[in-house]
């Protein structure tokens, strides 16, 4: 890891003479980031700022999740802006609590989807589902047309619905959800 | 402050409280420009949080009145609506650095979408990056529905709440309209056939207690009978000639019946299939009236299944179900009320197993079927594993994976069965029991009426009779569940169709239409800006005037807006604000058969369709002769190869022309295009994917093609585009430069960026190819 930074830095020094294919050689190899060398702060106007160690500050990080269904919590994509990767952090957990907090806070405004967690009501009107539901952001009540086109099974048991504004919803585990949720799920699948 | 024009109203209307904390900061309420409603709190739950713009400075407000930022306009260099994960984000880059200003949710993201390009516009318009004031021009996309208020799923639907069942069932029999004859024929057959099933049972009663029994009863007379029907027979003598009559009336009842059944047969299948063909010519007629926007928003699968399927659904319905529901319906009351006439104490009793009959056979049919539904999806999930690899088949090989191939297929095979099993075990475990149900009926009825019989209150063939009725009383209960299912599939597939039919055509005839059918060619972008939704512009701003006859060579990255542009001077879409004009006349007025007539495509993939190739250059015209066809084809380089081929041009070329090779379709494409005559002409990658023989042909075929018209040409190969007389260039959705090949050059911008490297590229495989000679 260290070795490979060490190249890209070299490359950068010798700017002036290097071939572009050992650019483009460079830029395909993955950068994978130390935890320990990263530290997320606020920023005066409220932007995640990232500093890594001895090399570099950025005003402005964001971070995408690489797996977001599979492994949300691990294999982060940070950049330097929408388009510039800076490397991949592939275990947030290691990040002092600090940092960890501030990327979670960065993760969850880009991540919007809200989980349910409990079903109030699934009810059809000509073909509309009205749905009121408990999610991680509050009580929210959305339509979904067409249940089939708009519930998407992840295997084995996690689906995603789409209300009729494009927002989607979901619900990680349908089978853990108590019984009266389950039931309304069951009711309409 | 160089205010632009300040927008007339606000588009959220202010709550008091905000309005009160405005004022403890000591900014009048008039000096509001606007105020926008996020439905997210900068906590990212659910809630109330304002963006609010004023003469002098951009602020986010809690729905409390907490004040989260203050940023004074000026220092505002840029503004954009940034997309996020199942939401949307409003980014301010001002002088102090980047601003992440307000969360919304994706209901929200139109309007920020435009306030985004409001403000933006308008800091640009200061800066003097842009020479007119941006227009407040905000349309709210209102995809609710005017009565109900239900949102829509999209702006061409009717709203599906107010489509009522009845009302499309009414719908449905409007078809019927021009068959009015035959549709009340059938009714009366129906009606007809039904209390002829009511006959039989009730003969079966006499021939028991007057013709069969008669010399084992007590009183024998004619007077005694129940009925006077079995007076009747009970006067004729010897009884062998009454047996007779009675059978002798069986059979011609039994015959009558099948007549029936057979007229009635016909007329269902001789309605039914013209009121599902004239059904799906309606719906077929429409969907070519429809916006490109209604194909967008759809899959190719789904609009085939409309046309197809649920016409095939609605149809089935029409002819078996329908009528068998008729006959049901009939039965149910028409034997409930013989049955009560009868003996209405028995006819009590048999109402017992109703209940358990309707809820069982309801909570069954219920569970059967959402069962088969899980099975049939994971059957259809192994056609699909078994269809994945087959067509992959190569790949498969070439990586080596059989085994995985065959460990996936094994999984999703167990899963099936496993599904499958359940679904009939159910089935095998629940229906006999719901028989049986449907039994205790009966085995009450041979009680209760047996006790009546032995203590002489009811005659034998009374209670026969009864059990005759019974058994087709109880039959449409037993239905009674996947019939109303049947049904409501039946009613959504039409409303499906209805749908199409009611959304809303590609252009309104509104009688203002302008007929233009000589145009001259000339093409004129003012300020044009576009995106396929609304809140994110594809094309910004773009100004271009082009005149008659010239040629426009679109430059520029792909996603850059090329194609996009031609989509809408092909009109599949019209600009979200600015102008697109055909020769001085908004594209909006022009009437589209006669644009369209006059536009011509050669497109980098062209589509041919299943019929010769002398039918599809000679698509547009099909009366064109064959003279024309020819000239037209040979001037598209591409009459030499079609009589190398052993049919000429009677050469069938199959479905999407698979018997022909890339350039061959491409030069009939041309042909087509040729003979077609266009005035504006487009060119979309009409040269890449072929080898360089046969590119040579075309760029021929394309430069006898091009004279006299106007010309949109993209090309991935800038020196395809040498014949154009100015080039445009597009950068993320903006024209950037404009001007001819050695006027670009000069200015050393991104064209000749683009021109140098892939002069570069061409080097290199010049040099690649001198190496390997």
């Amino acid at each position: 890891m260290q070795n490979e930074n060490g190249a890209k830095q070299d490359i950068a020094t010798t700017d002036g003479t290097t071939k572009p294919d050992a650019f483009e050689i460079d830029d395909f190899t993955p950068r994978y980031l130390e935890a320990a060398e990263l530290t997320f702060t606020r920023s005066e106007v409220g932007t995640a700022r990232l500093e890594i160690r001895n090399e570099a500050c950025h005003l402005r990080v964001v971070a995408r999740r690489l797996t977001p269904l599979s492994h949300p919590e691990a294999y982060i994509s940070l950049a330097a802006d929408e388009d510039t990767e800076i490397g991949i952090l592939v275990n947030p957990s290691e990040l002092a609590p600090e940092s960890l907090k501030i990327l979670r806070e960065e993760l969850d405004k880009r991540y919007f989807t809200p989980t349910i967690q409990k079903i109030y009501s699934v009810k059809e009107h000509f073909g509309i589902h009205e749905w009121e539901v408990e999610t991680a952001r509050g009580r929210v009540t959305f339509s979904v047309r067409g249940l089939n086109q708009n519930i998407k099974q992840v295997p084995p048991a996690r689906l995603f619905v789409t209300d009729v504004r494009g927002n989607r919803y979901d619900i990680p585990d349908y089978r853990e959800l108590d019984a009266q949720s389950y039931q309304q799920i069951q009711r309409h699948l | 402050m160089s205010t632009a024009e300040t927008p007339t109203g606000t588009l959220d209307a202010l709550p008091n409280l905000l309005e009160e904390t405005l004022q403890s900061l000591n900014i009048p309420t008039g000096q509001i420009r606007f105020a926008v409603q996020s439905d997210i709190n900068a906590s990212g739950s659910y809630g109330e949080e304002w963006f609010v713009l004023t003469e002098a400075a951009i602020f986010t407000v809690t729905g409390e009145g907490e004040v989260l930022h203050y940023i004074p306009y000026e220092s505002v260099l840029g503004i954009r609506a940034e997309v996020v994960v199942d939401a949307g984000l409003l980014v301010l880059e001002t002088e102090e650095g980047t601003v992440d200003l307000i969360q919304y949710s994706n209901g929200c993201a139109a309007k920020f979408g435009f306030v985004a390009r409001f403000i933006g516009d308008e800091v640009e318009f200061r800066n003097d990056k842009r020479d007119e004031a941006p227009i407040w021009d905000y349309k709210p996309e209102d995809h609710s529905c005017k009565s109900c208020g239900l949102l829509l799923p999209d702006e061409f639907s009717p709203c599906p709440a107010c489509t009522k069942k009845h009302k499309v069932m009414l719908r449905i029999l409007s078809y019927i309209k021009p068959y009015r004859g035959r549709a009340i024929l059938f009714t009366l057959f129906i009606i007809a056939g039904t209390l002829i099933l009511l006959v039989p049972p009730y003969f079966s009663r006499i021939l028991i207690d007057d013709i069969l029994r008669l010399n084992e009863l007590a009183d024998a007379a004619p007077e005694a009978s129940e009925t006077r029907l079995g007076a009747l027979f009970r006067g004729i003598q010897p009884v062998a000639i009454a047996l007779s009559v009675a059978v002798g009336t069986l059979l011609s009842i039994q015959l009558i019946q099948t007549i029936f059944s057979v007229i009635q047969g016909r007329l269902a299948a001789w309605l039914t299939f013209r009121i599902a063909a004239n059904i799906r010519a309606h719906v077929y007629k429409h969907l070519h009236n429809l916006s490109i926007r209604f194909f967008d928003k759809r899959t190719t699968g789904t609009v085939i299944s409309h046309i197809t399927e649920d016409s095939e659904r609605l149809q089935d319905f029409m002819l078996e179900g329908l009528s068998f529901l008729a006959v049901q319906i009939f039965l149910f009351f028409g034997i409930g009320g013989m049955l009560f006439w009868m003996n209405w104490k028995l006819a009590c009793l048999i109402l017992i197993p109703i209940p358990i009959l309707v809820f069982g056979a309801g909570w069954f049919w219920k569970k059967v079927r959402s069962l088969w539904h899980r099975a049939w999806r994971r059957r259809s999930k192994l056609f699909d594993v078994v269809n994945d690899s087959v067509s992959g088949i190569r790949v498969v090989r070439a990586f080596g994976q059989q085994r995985g191939e065959v460990s996936r297929f094994g999984a999703a095979n167990t899963d099936a069965r496993d599904y499958e099993t359940h679904a009939e075990l159910i089935w095998a475990t629940y229906y006999p029991p719901l028989m049986f149900a449907i039994q205790l009926g009966t085995l009450i009825i041979w009680y209760a009426g047996g006790l009546d019989v032995l203590a002489g209150a009811m005659s034998l063939g009374t209670l026969i009779a009864f059990h005759g009725y019974l058994g087709m009383f109880y039959q449409p209960l037993r239905y009674v569940s996947p019939l109303i299912n049947w049904a409501s599939r039946s009613m959504t597939a039409a409303e499906r169709l209805f749908e199409v039919i009611d959304s809303q055509p590609e252009q309104l005839d509104d009688g203002n239409l302008k007929a233009m059918p000589n145009i001259s060619g000339e093409v004129k972008f003012h300020n044009m800006t576009f995106g396929y939704d609304s809140h994110k512009p594809v094309l910004r701003d773009i100004n271009l005037h082009v005149q008659p006859g010239e040629m426009i060579g679109l430059v520029g990255h792909s996603g850059a807006g090329k194609s996009t542009l031609i989509n809408l001077i092909c009109r599949f879409y019209t600009p979200d604000s600015g102008q697109l004009e055909i020769d001085g006349e908004d594209i909006k007025q022009i009437d589209l058969n006669d644009l369209r007539q006059q536009i011509g495509v050669v497109l980098q993939d062209p589509y041919l369709f299943s019929g010769t190739i002398a039918e599809n250059i000679a698509y547009a015209h099909p009366d064109a002769s064959m003279e024309d066809i020819i000239t037209a084809a040979k001037a598209a380089n591409a009459h030499e190869f079609i009589v190398k081929f052993p049919d000429g041009y009677d050469t069938e070329v199959g479905e999407r022309g698979g018997s022909l090779s890339g350039g061959e379709r491409q030069r009939i494409s041309i042909a087509r295009a040729i003979l077609h005559n266009p005035r504006i002409l487009i060119l979309d990658e009409a040269t890449s994917s072929v080898d360089v023989e046969t590119e040579k042909k075309i760029q021929q075929a394309i430069d006898r093609l091009v004279q006299n018209r106007t010309t949109f040409a993209i090309a991935h190969r800038l020196s395809t585009l040498r014949n154009a007389d100015r080039l445009f260039v597009l950068e993320k959705g903006k024209g950037v430069e404009c001007g001819s090949h050695e006027e670009l050059m000069a200015q050393e911008g991104i064209y000749y960026k683009l021109v140098e490297t892939q002069r570069e590229a061409a080097n290199v495989r010049a040099a690649a190819q001198a190496v390997e000679r």
